[in-house]
């Protein structure tokens, strides 16, 4: 990819909250990427049940899909989405 | 009781009595539980890809959940294959796998595989138990969200030694979905109104919220022009008067006419698929868009809706027809165009007058179609005999068709029959296959010999992988290229190996005959057809393309549907 290309590729901030359990960054990790993002960063605190990941997501794709999508897991409890300042957002 | 008994028990408390399994080494404290177990049939497949295709069958049919159980690694990794089209089809599936013992698990133990990463992908949720106290709580979840909202498979991956540590934890009480509020339908409503041409597209989603006498009320009460999907094929019933038939690659031209001319799309249970949409900027280009689902995440995903409406299919069909039987709408000149071009560009097969000719695949289909009972469920396979299914047999109900939509199984049908048989060991139940997909899962001939299931198997024999070859000829320069299947089995013969009677048929005046022989048996049955390797199914949109851009029979040419159905 070219770096103009890279530029032009809309980057969101992705909040998720979800129940700790094995596999539960794997699940979310394989719906962002087929679902057609692709992760830059990603940070994760962990509390006695539950999961607080931050990840900085490139995409083309209308990150509504996505958020509905992460939504449906049945381990999420909460996403919060937010487009970083100084990048066009795609969806809204 | 020990986990194994508690995964019996859970099923006792769930009335799931029909199981499909295959056993080995990492389950075998399961197969032990069930020697004593009274009130599970456990049903042996011959392979584990089938036992996943089975439930699936059974819970399409039933509209029940459907079971299997398979050991860890192939045994697991085996089933994936059905457990994906359970997935792309929301069918609500529980699967039980062993795996190897908790202590052994990544150190690439004998039949080890890591199975919940593997299937991420395919499942509406997973779950490797690694605490034996949790398993009351796991079945209880799973169970029910198999079922619940959007259906689909739930994938529970149990360790040997936790089938055998004692489970002292109490048994998990039953989740009682919450009551879900009928959305407000004013303004859809008066979106309705407002539309001279309304189209009723409906999929799926309608028989899997159990909404098909609401479906039928409002699909009459409307008198709205209506079209399906693959999967919602039925939904209408038998002689709805407005009903085009399925949209889409393989759809009636009369059907994707009134898409393309339609001003308001209603859409109940469907999720857009792009084998009855064609390329999106060409479809429906005139309409606004009403879409009615149970899965928020479809809303918007592919085209926009100009008004969303989430929750249960039935209480919103409901409203409808509560309001349209105050005010009906006034339709009547979009009806009558509909209804020309439903004469003039629906489905037509010509009934071969010529009683020495080569059988034609769709006017086989629609003999079969008159002859066998309303009732009857037809379980497809994959490729051109699939469509003709969809195209030319009148299904009366959308459970009497099962057929594999969003995965495109081969080998679907035969284990999908067997399912559906064992749903209601008394129905008429009918595998109708090809040459290749019977192939990829032959060895079930077994299970229906060892069951005495009186399914009745159809093969439409035409020496190739027909929808390939057909392709091939249309948009690859007749290139064919590993099509040939001419070096099949003598599949009569096969049949009879497996203690299976068999005909052969091969000109039109004997398919009645044929039919009615496979029927009359009392007991599973085989018909052999041979049809034309060069036959093809019309009309057909080219992947990717417009659904204007159908190409007919006649001319095989691309040429927009205005010009066809005029």
């Amino acid at each position: 990819m070219s770096p103009q290309a890279e530029c032009s590729t809309p980057s969101y901030n992705l909040n998720c909250r979800m129940q700790s359990e094995a596999a539960a960054l794997e699940r979310l990790c394989q719906v962002v990427r087929v679902r057609g993002f692709r992760i830059s960063q990603m940070s994760m605190n962990s509390g006695n049940e539950h999961l607080e990941i931050a990840l900085t997501l490139e995409g083309s794709r209308p990150i509504t899909m996505l958020k509905a999508q992460l939504e449906k897991l049945h381990t999420v409890t909460e996403v919060v989405v937010q487009a970083q300042v100084g990048v066009r957002s795609a969806s809204a | 009781m020990n986990g194994a008994q508690h995964i019996l028990d859970a099923f006792h408390r769930h009335n799931i009595n029909t199981v499909f399994g295959y056993p080995g080494g990492c389950i075998m404290p399961l197969y032990d539980a069930l020697v004593d177990d009274i009130g599970v049939e456990h049903v042996l497949c011959r392979h584990e890809q089938a036992c996943a295709l089975a439930a699936d069958g059974f819970a399409r049919a039933s509209g029940d959940i459907g079971v299997c159980i398979a050991t860890s690694g192939p045994g697991a990794t085996n089933l994936i294959t059905g457990v994906a089209n359970a997935y792309m089809d929301s069918i609500p599936m529980l699967v039980i796998s062993g795996q190897v013992p908790s202590p052994l698990i990544g150190t690439d133990a004998f039949q080890e595989t890591d199975i919940l990463g593997m299937t991420l992908g395919i499942v509406k949720h997973s779950y490797l138990v690694d605490d034996a106290q949790a398993l009351p709580t796991i079945m209880e979840e799973a169970i029910t969200l198999a079922q619940s909202g959007r259906p689909g498979p739930v994938w529970i991956d149990v360790p040997k030694n936790i089938l055998l540590t004692d489970v002292t934890a109490p048994v998990a009480t039953k989740t009682d979905e919450p009551e879900s509020q009928c959305p407000d339908i004013a303004e859809a409503l008066a979106m309705l109104r407002s539309a001279k041409r309304p189209l009723l597209y409906s999929g799926g989603g309608v028989s899997l919220a159990r909404a098909e006498d609401n479906f039928r009320q409002f699909a009459q009460d409307s008198g709205m022009p209506s079209v399906v999907t693959l999967k919602g094929i039925g939904n209408a019933g038998k002689g709805h008067p407005h009903n085009l038939g399925m949209l889409g690659m393989h759809g009636s031209r009369a059907a994707n006419k009134a898409v393309d001319e339609c001003d308001l799309l209603f859409v109940i249970g469907a999720r857009l698929d792009d084998r009855a949409t064609g390329k999106l900027d060409g479809f429906a280009p005139n309409a606004r868009m009403i879409h009615i689902d149970a899965d928020a995440a479809e809303i918007n995903k592919l085209r926009l809706a100009d008004l969303a409406l989430r929750g249960d299919l039935n209480q919103i069909l409901d409203a409808f027809t509560t309001a349209l039987a105050k005010a009906p709408l006034s339709i009547c000149d979009w009806q009558k165009q509909c209804k020309t071009w439903h004469t003039t560009g629906g489905f037509q097969a010509a009934d071969n007058e010529e009683s020495l000719a080569p059988i034609a695949g769709p006017a086989f289909i629609r003999q079969l179609s008159k002859i066998v009972p309303d009732n009857a469920v037809i379980a497809c396979d994959v490729g051109q005999h699939q469509m003709w299914v969809a195209q030319h047999y009148e299904f009366d109900h959308p459970r009497h068709h099962l057929t594999s939509g969003g995965l495109g199984t081969m080998g679907f049908g035969l284990p999908a029959a067997i399912g559906a048989q064992f749903a209601d060991r008394n129905s008429t139940v009918i595998n109708v296959t090809g040459d290749g997909s019977f192939m990829m899962n032959a060895q079930e001939l077994a299970t229906i010999r060892r069951y005495n299931l009186p399914l009745k198997l159809i093969i439409m024999d035409n020496q190739c992988l027909g929808m390939v070859r057909q392709q091939q000829e249309l948009f690859y320069k007749n290139r064919e290229s590993h099509i040939n299947l001419d070096d099949n089995p003598d599949f009569v013969a096969m049949a009879r190996a497996f203690d299976i009677p068999a005909l052969h048929i091969e000109r039109t005046d004997q398919i009645r005959r044929g039919i009615q022989a496979i029927l009359a048996y009392d007991g599973p049955m085989l018909l052999h057809v041979a049809i034309s390797r060069e036959e093809n199914v019309w009309p057909i949109v080219k992947p990717g393309g417009s659904n204007k851009d159908m190409i007919d029979e006649t001319r095989r040419t691309s040429a927009s549907t205005k010009e066809q159905v005029a």
